[in-house]
């Protein structure tokens, strides 16, 4: 039982998958075709590499509810800068454009000590005030067709998103488990006090967190700009409860300290999925939305009971 | 009679029987210590008197009746008060909302709470116990020795008949414990009868009637305190034959290098015009009640807390330490006094806590990406050097005794190579063994030339492990004794302000 509650951790997210898989090949002859599941993975991108965000964020003990006024920001900021400085150099600007504003969550949040729930509202708050006031109110037609092709383009038969995800995957991975960084990240959610003694710099940390969620944002905000060639001022509304979704589901605690990025990137395309499927069965989508909901609480359901069985198991001198 | 009787009292958990039919008793008005090493059983016995695990097999009577106690709820009505280690207060209420939680006094409606009687029944209470604080202090707000005598509080307004008090005295000055050990004795005046659990026998024998030894969940005897001695109990404990378990230090050779140095050094609130000198391969002991500043002279001497002024020399140098990071720079470790709240990384695997301080030095590419082989190389270095033990470097730490827990926080700072060590209640909370086994390690340690500065307020320990104890009061240097000059009586009269000559001056009065 304990070795299975241990694989649960890790991948929990596994089984939710393989239920819905079967779940949805049974209910449709088009779910088993290698475009459909292609297509699922894409769909599941922006809601990966913001949860890849967003899981170092929750894994240092906050979070950031500032992502879509990023990704709106970014996309306006794109939509403008494409007609005076091209393409290839508007985006590096627009992603350092949103780095910044990471930074600045980090700053208020690290050396003026205010909670990352008020700081990254502020933050949203006013980010989305400054994108309508770029874009004017309204949203811009972006006429560099040859953008597109980045959101929407495929190389060798899969889209080109897929390979952004699976890059910032590695990047992120590579950061959380196997630097420093990755390790005081941990350090710092789990007992900021003991970190700070430790010579930790939790400071520096934070703000190193929240330029990290923030450029995730920009990423995924420059995917969907290019998807729909709208600069848009008030992108994604809802968005970050997507990606706190899934680096929840994905098995990261809430408590921070441990952060689970395969457990991420499985449950955006587990989401994905959950809409995609349901779509393709025609389920309406008050029912989508209905059941994203319903399995969220059930994993936490099952987390709380795990967690509490491990404990007990602790309680009753069972080597855990 | 019996307040509390049990037969054959068994607890199994699966792969462990945890309590293995135990008989065990308590009368009213009696003191009666319960003692063992961790995991001896005495923890599950206690949470079977408290309702928190029921028993598999065994009677248990309580004032005569056979009972069982289902939930805490059942216990707490038969008049049982357990106070755990862990304090059951609710850190942002009020002093007297915890004492009456769940049972508030109402107004006439009942609806709502009787302010004027819930705070002026508290006071009464805590009038009892001789406290002298505003039951409308939020817990949160009181140090650890007043949260304990609003636990003590809480257990009276239950009038409880058993008390049974885990580990009371762990996290409590030496001067506290006497009050603790006064107001124990006005209960026991009473009638209420106590279980008391500490790891430290001096105080069970100070204290108790009777003495009885768990050992592997078996009740290995039952003593009358005044007809055995420490060493038969700690053999009942342990099962073999220890003579001494507290070995003075021998020295080879004193050395006068002086390794850290204070001059005129002053932490508002803590304390004012400090100087010291800490030499190499010394162990030096700063002993002081809550209130004598020593606890916060060493955190700011490692930069957790700022110094207000004073200067600071390293090996001869003048140096600033205003973070933990500047004092890890010059090879000065630290080991918190509050493993859990400042020292143990609880999500985090044994590894990772114990490389934490050491992760970018050991890293390549100029600290950005951790070798996994010198980590661990690393580990068992220090794992085999403390005798860590610990089932993978994967385990997580919470899963480890408390004694290994300490280790861990130990080890990571000795992975550093520090040349000085500062050390703040470093046998806290872990049991006998664990204790000598920390003493053994600071010792070896000195003579392998570093320099421990330690706090603590066991007495033992400041009387038998440091070279020299220097006694802090009201944030000044008030006493400081040599191994040679060392004397129980003058030590604690130093600490709680009376001068040596006071002392002896009323001993010939």
């Amino acid at each position: 039982m304990i070795r299975f509650l241990k694989l649960y951790e890790r991948f929990g997210i596994v089984i939710f998958i393989v239920i819905a898989s079967v779940f949805l090949a049974v209910a449709s002859p088009n779910f088993l075709k290698v475009d459909t599941l292609l297509n699922i993975v894409a769909q599941g991108t922006y809601a990966a590499i913001v949860g890849f965000g967003m899981t170092l964020a929750i894994t240092s003990g906050g979070f950031d509810l500032s992502v879509e006024s990023v990704m709106s920001l970014v996309s306006v900021s794109l939509a403008l800068l494409f007609p005076l400085i091209g393409i290839p150099l508007s985006i590096p600007v627009v992603l350092a454009v949103a780095a910044s504003v990471g930074a600045l969550n980090g700053l208020i949040i690290a050396k003026l000590k205010v909670s990352p729930l008020i700081t990254t509202l502020s933050i949203m708050t006013i980010m989305k005030g400054v994108a309508l006031l770029v874009a004017g109110g309204r949203q811009i037609v972006i006429q560099e067709k040859q953008f597109m092709e980045l959101g929407t383009g495929k190389v060798a038969g899969i889209p080109i998103p897929i390979f952004i995800m699976v890059f910032f995957f590695v990047l992120f991975y590579m950061i959380l488990y196997h630097t420093p960084l990755g390790r005081h990240i941990s350090a710092v959610g789990s007992n900021e006090n003991a970190a700070r003694i430790s010579g930790v710099k939790v400071d520096g940390v934070k703000i190193m967190v929240y330029t990290l969620v923030a450029l995730t944002s920009g990423v995924a905000s420059v995917i969907r700009t290019s998807q729909a060639l709208i600069g848009s001022p008030s992108m994604s509304p809802g968005f970050v409860l997507v990606a706190i979704t899934v680096t929840i589901l994905g098995g990261t605690s809430l408590a921070g300290g441990r952060g689970n990025l395969w457990g991420t990137m499985l449950a955006a395309i587990f989401i994905s999925m959950i809409y995609y499927g349901l779509n393709l069965i025609n389920v309406q989508i008050f029912y989508q939305m209905l059941s994203v909901g319903l399995v969220l609480l059930v994993a936490l359901f099952i987390e709380g009971l795990r967690v509490r069985y491990l404990a007990a198991a602790k309680a009753r001198g069972i080597k855990v | 009679m019996e307040l509390l009787r049990t037969e054959g009292l068994t607890k199994t958990f699966p792969g462990v029987v945890a309590v293995d039919d135990v008989d065990f008793d308590v009368v009213p008005g009696e003191i009666h210590a319960l003692v063992g090493e961790n995991g001896a059983g005495k923890s599950t016995l206690i949470k079977i008197f408290g309702g928190v695990y029921q028993a598999d097999r065994g009677k248990m009577y309580f004032d005569g009746r056979e009972v069982s106690f289902s939930s805490t709820h059942q216990s707490q009505a038969s008049k049982i008060s357990v106070i755990y280690q862990e304090f059951n207060l609710v850190p942002d209420l009020s002093v007297a909302e915890n004492i009456f939680i769940g049972r508030e006094p109402r107004t006439a409606g009942g609806l709502l709470i009787h302010w004027g009687r819930i705070n002026e029944a508290a006071a009464g209470l805590l009038e009892r116990l001789d406290m002298k604080i505003d039951t409308r202090t939020y817990v949160s707000d009181l140090p650890v020795a007043e949260r304990q005598m609003v636990e003590i509080a809480k257990a009276l307004s239950y009038e409880a008949r058993l008390i049974i008090m885990d580990e009371p005295t762990a996290t409590l000055t030496e001067k506290e414990v006497v009050k603790l050990f006064e107001i124990i004795a006005a209960l026991k005046k009473e009638g209420v009868a106590i279980i008391y659990i500490s790891h430290r026998l001096e105080e069970a024998f100070q204290l108790s009637d009777r003495i009885t030894v768990l050992r592997d969940g078996k009740k290995i005897g039952t003593k009358a305190t005044s007809q055995t001695d420490k060493d038969e109990i700690i053999e009942m404990m342990v099962g073999k034959v220890v003579t001494e378990y507290f070995v003075r230090r021998e020295r080879a050779e004193e050395s006068r290098e002086v390794l850290l140095e204070v001059r005129g050094y002053s932490v508002a609130d803590h304390v004012e015009g400090i100087d010291l000198k800490l030499h190499k391969g010394e162990i030096l002991a700063l002993a002081g009640v809550i209130g004598s500043g020593v606890h916060g002279f060493l955190q700011s001497l490692y930069g957790v807390i700022p110094k207000k002024s004073g200067e600071v020399y390293f090996e001869g140098r003048p140096v600033e330490i205003a973070r933990p990071k500047d004092a890890i720079r010059l090879g000065i470790g630290y080991v918190t006094e509050d493993r859990k709240n400042s020292g143990l990384l609880p999500d985090m695997s044994t590894l990772h806590n114990l490389t934490l301080i050491i992760i970018r030095a050991i890293a390549r590419l100029r600290g950005l990406l951790i070798r996994d082989r010198e980590e661990q190389a690393r580990f068992k270095d220090i794992r085999d050097r403390l005798d860590i033990k610990v089932a993978s470097s994967g385990q997580k730490v919470i899963f480890l005794s408390g004694g290994n827990q300490q280790k861990v926080v130990i080890g990571r700072t000795l992975l550093t190579d520090c040349k000085a060590l500062i050390l703040l209640e470093p046998t806290r909370g872990i049991d006998v063994g664990a204790k000598a086994e920390v003493h053994r390690i600071l010792r070896e340690l000195a003579d392998r030339g570093m320099s421990i500065i330690l706090t603590s307020s066991e007495l033992p320990e400041l009387v038998n492990l440091p070279d020299r104890c220097v006694v802090f009061y009201k944030g000044r240097i008030a006493a400081e004794f040599s191994q040679d000059t060392m004397d129980t009586g003058q030590l604690v009269a130093a600490q709680i302000g009376h001068s040596a000559e006071k002392a002896a001056g009323r001993a010939r009065a």
